[in-house]
């Protein structure tokens, strides 16, 4: 680790306390604390309150898999994905933990919640990856595997080319051991709204609408899943997916039994999240409010629909906040402009143009590359932004060039700290499109599971809710704050925002 | 079936498109034009059109739509293979319209395509396009409803034919799902026991008298594929009897879009 990270590291845990002063630390659930999770609950964040919401009423956690520690190191489901944390988990709340007990707290157990297993516990540099961008190791088999063991002969080859982190190249964890493994890093996603993200509905078939691959398979029902749950999508349902999360993250001796997959997997289909007030803008679900806006709407409306379209809408506002009056009471007037800047934030996500260019999975499809659009043509599910069909795209936040690196130059000490891949498609495959035979990347994303060239550096593209509670964004966390992710957007496709539209943007997507 | 078609006449036969520039040239319309050259994409006041230039004609190919449209526009930083037909139809976008179209991304990167015009006011087109270039009104661009649920057994054929069209030197895409939907439901429906697929290689005749073939084991490799993607889809009981054909002498320059293909004999 450079000097200039020890210091950020340094900095950050003595201001942690100072800086978490406006919102409470208590509203971390512990593993088996056991006290009741209500039917609703209201959580404080920076930029006003997030809501949750279970239809199926309150929940007596005592017992209940998801919350006790059912593992070998102490965590439970909720420590990663917790109910503050629009039941994802910010970068807030780990520094929070580390500062709390030492790093003492399971969160930091070293399968994951270190940059490698075999660095020193104790160190918070040891931590890195976790405590500055809220990254977890995510260790993946060489070559890939079929959910059945087999291997896939992948399309491509792959060569570690920085490993700042020692454990691509470390002779029990990395590339070349007796089990030859990639190790990525990337953030929890939101368990909740579930019902969005294993949709049934548009553009969910026995092959995949980008590239007529088949589909993984729903092994209870038989039928094809959408394949949006896990940023790779290797996890094909919630049940699949809570027993790759327990073995891996939780480190249980054994499978999950019958009984704890459902108990998890109901509780997952019931629980909504989302922002239900701005500190700016006031309450956000207000009666005869937009209708995009909270958890009760997100469980109330339909799932796995096209919204990129003007008679559903990706996000309705229904026109709500366009125009408000202006009062002689200022508070009122200042919550006005903060909601009709929301409102100009919908309508620059939903019809602000602008050229998408060689992104794969997206440019690849039909519609030409470039392509003039606006953010909803991606982000197009009604009430998430998430993509109907088989959401893995490449928009470069983990491919060279467009990926977050750090400047190099002799008058800077900083040093990379994501790892460098170079991935080089065989010969007799077609070369990547957009990028080439020889592909840079800090994480090949969908490529370590299909073994597919093209799949290379495409992440399953994320639900839009409770984004306030839970920073850092994009799946390696390189997006500090919902600026930067509008600022890397702007930058990757040239679009101009002005200033106005970027704080727009910025507010809309804060009260989702 | 051919997954890339002609623009649907609804699309843009309906629309006054803006007229502009020189007339299609006497006695050309109907003249086949099959050439690889750069894609340009001009932009418009609404959605772009896609353009490219040909012995010092320009053509248009089509305009920026969704997914169900039946020509799908090319990519900057790549050649397109162009299969046209002159139509009489007014020039789009400053270009003589080919119609029906057949586009074929080429697979290699070729940075010299990367031209983009600007919008101008004697470009704008004076129809409605299907598609806006942002939020629709609620519909797909094209009629491309999924087939209608797979009959009873017993209502059905014992065996039928499918055609899977490819683009040159291409395997499976994103516009084989809907096709290879209708064969996996097809075989299902009627308990499929044997599986016969024919893998065709093809070349097309260009318009300067050039043959542009495929790769010579492409038929081999759709055939193979085509069975792999079946199986993985589950349809793992029927015996499957693959072959590969080469038809790339067949290329004369008319309709050689449709020696590219894959016939699957479902019975």
């Amino acid at each position: 680790m450079s000097k200039r990270h020890a210091t950020v590291l340094a900095v950050w845990l003595s201001a942690a306390l100072v800086a978490a002063a406006p919102v409470s630390s208590t509203s971390w659930w512990s593993p088996g604390q056991g006290t009741p999770l209500p039917e609703y609950a209201t959580y404080q964040n920076d930029q006003g309150e997030l809501g949750v919401l279970n239809t199926s009423g309150s929940l007596d956690t005592k017992g209940h898999p998801f919350f006790e520690p059912i593992g070998t190191n102490g965590r439970a489901c909720v420590t990663c994905h917790q109910p503050s944390d629009a039941m994802s988990l910010s970068v807030r709340s780990i520094r929070e933990r580390w500062t709390a007990t030492g790093g003492k707290d399971p969160l930091f157990a070293g399968v994951d919640g270190m940059n490698c297993p075999n660095l020193p516990p104790d160190d918070p540099r040891s931590h890195s990856q976790l405590l500055e961008r809220g990254l977890f190791r995510v260790a993946l088999p060489w070559p890939p595997q079929r959910p059945d063991g087999s291997r896939i002969d992948p399309e491509f080859s792959i060569e570690v080319v920085r490993d700042p982190n020692r454990c691509n190249t470390d002779p029990t964890y990395g590339l070349n051991s007796a089990n030859p493994t990639i190790s990525v890093f990337r953030r929890p996603r939101p368990v909740a709204n579930t019902k969005y993200t294993t949709h049934q509905n548009f553009g969910v078939g026995p092959f995949i609408g980008k590239n007529g691959m088949p589909s993984s398979i729903d092994p209870e029902t038989g039928k094809p899943t959408s394949m949006n749950l896990m940023s790779d999508a290797r996890a094909a349902t919630l049940a699949i997916q809570a027993d790759d999360a327990a073995r891996n993250h939780l480190q249980t001796a054994a499978k999950l039994s019958t009984s704890q997959v459902a108990r998890i997997t109901e509780f997952e289909r019931q629980v909504y999240i989302a922002q239900v007030a701005r500190r700016d803008a006031g309450s956000l679900v207000e009666p005869d409010g937009p209708p995009a806006f909270g958890p009760r709407n997100l469980a109330a409306d339909d799932a796995g629909v096209l919204g990129n379209n003007t008679t559903r809408y990706v996000f309705p506002l229904a026109g709500k906040w366009t125009h408000l009056p202006r009062t002689s009471d200022d508070t009122v007037n200042a919550r006005n402009v903060s909601r009709e800047s929301i409102a100009r934030g919908h309508d620059v996500f939903m019809f602000r143009t602008f050229w998408i260019k060689d992104s794969m999975h997206l440019n690849s499809v039909g519609l030409g590359n470039p392509v003039k659009r606006t953010c909803a043509t991606c982000h197009g599910m009604h009430m998430t932004g998430m993509d109907t069909a088989n959401g893995w795209m490449d928009i470069g936040t983990t491919n060279l060039p467009w990926a977050t690196e750090v400047p190099l130059n002799p008058w800077t000490e900083a040093k990379p700290q994501m790892p460098l891949f170079r991935v080089t498609c065989k010969p007799g495959v077609r070369p990547h499109p957009f990028l080439g035979r020889v592909i840079y990347t800090q994480d090949p994303g969908r490529g370590l599971i299909s073994g597919l060239c093209n799949d290379v550096g495409t992440i399953v593209m994320e639900q839009f809710r409770g984004l306030a509670a839970r920073a850092p964004y994009f799946s390696n966390g390189s997006a500090a704050t919902l600026r930067e992710l509008v600022d890397f957007y702007d930058r990757r496709y040239n679009i101009g925002y002005s200033e106005l539209e970027k704080q727009d943007l910025v507010n809309f997507l804060g009260a989702l | 079936m051919h997954a890339r078609h002609v623009i649907s006449g609804s699309a843009l036969l309906l629309a006054a498109p803006l007229l502009f520039g020189a007339g299609i040239p006497l006695g050309a319309e109907g003249a086949r034009k099959n050439f690889v050259s750069c894609p340009i994409v001009r932009d418009t006041a609404s959605v772009p059109c896609w353009l490219t230039e040909y012995e010092g004609e320009l053509y248009f190919l089509t305009i920026q739509s969704d997914v169900t449209s039946p020509v799908t526009p090319p990519w900057l930083g790549h050649r397109v293979l162009v299969e046209g037909t002159v139509s009489a139809e007014p020039r789009i976008c400053g270009g003589i319209v080919l119609k029906p179209v057949h586009l074929s991304v080429m697979p290699e990167l070729d940075a010299s395509c990367n031209t983009m015009l600007p919008a101008e006011e004697r470009y704008n087109l004076t129809f409605e396009p299907p598609r806006p270039p942002g939020p629709s009104k609620g519909r797909l661009a094209f009629d491309n409803t999924p087939p209608p649920a797979a009959r009873k057994a017993d209502a059905l054929p014992s065996t039928k034919e499918f055609v899977v069209p490819y683009d040159f030197d291409a395997l499976v895409g994103f516009n084989h799902a809907r096709v290879l939907t209708e064969i996996l439901e097809f075989a299902r429906a009627v308990n499929a026991h044997d599986i016969e697929i024919a893998g065709f290689r093809g070349a097309v005749r260009l318009s300067n008298g050039q043959v542009l073939s495929e790769e010579v084991d492409m038929g081999k490799r759709r055939a193979e594929q085509l069975a792999a993607l079946l199986q993985g889809a589950g349809l793992k009981s029927p015996s499957y009897n693959i072959i590969s054909r080469d038809e790339s002498a067949k290329a004369t320059g008319v309709d050689d879009y449709a020696l590219r293909r894959a016939n699957i004999m479902v019975r």
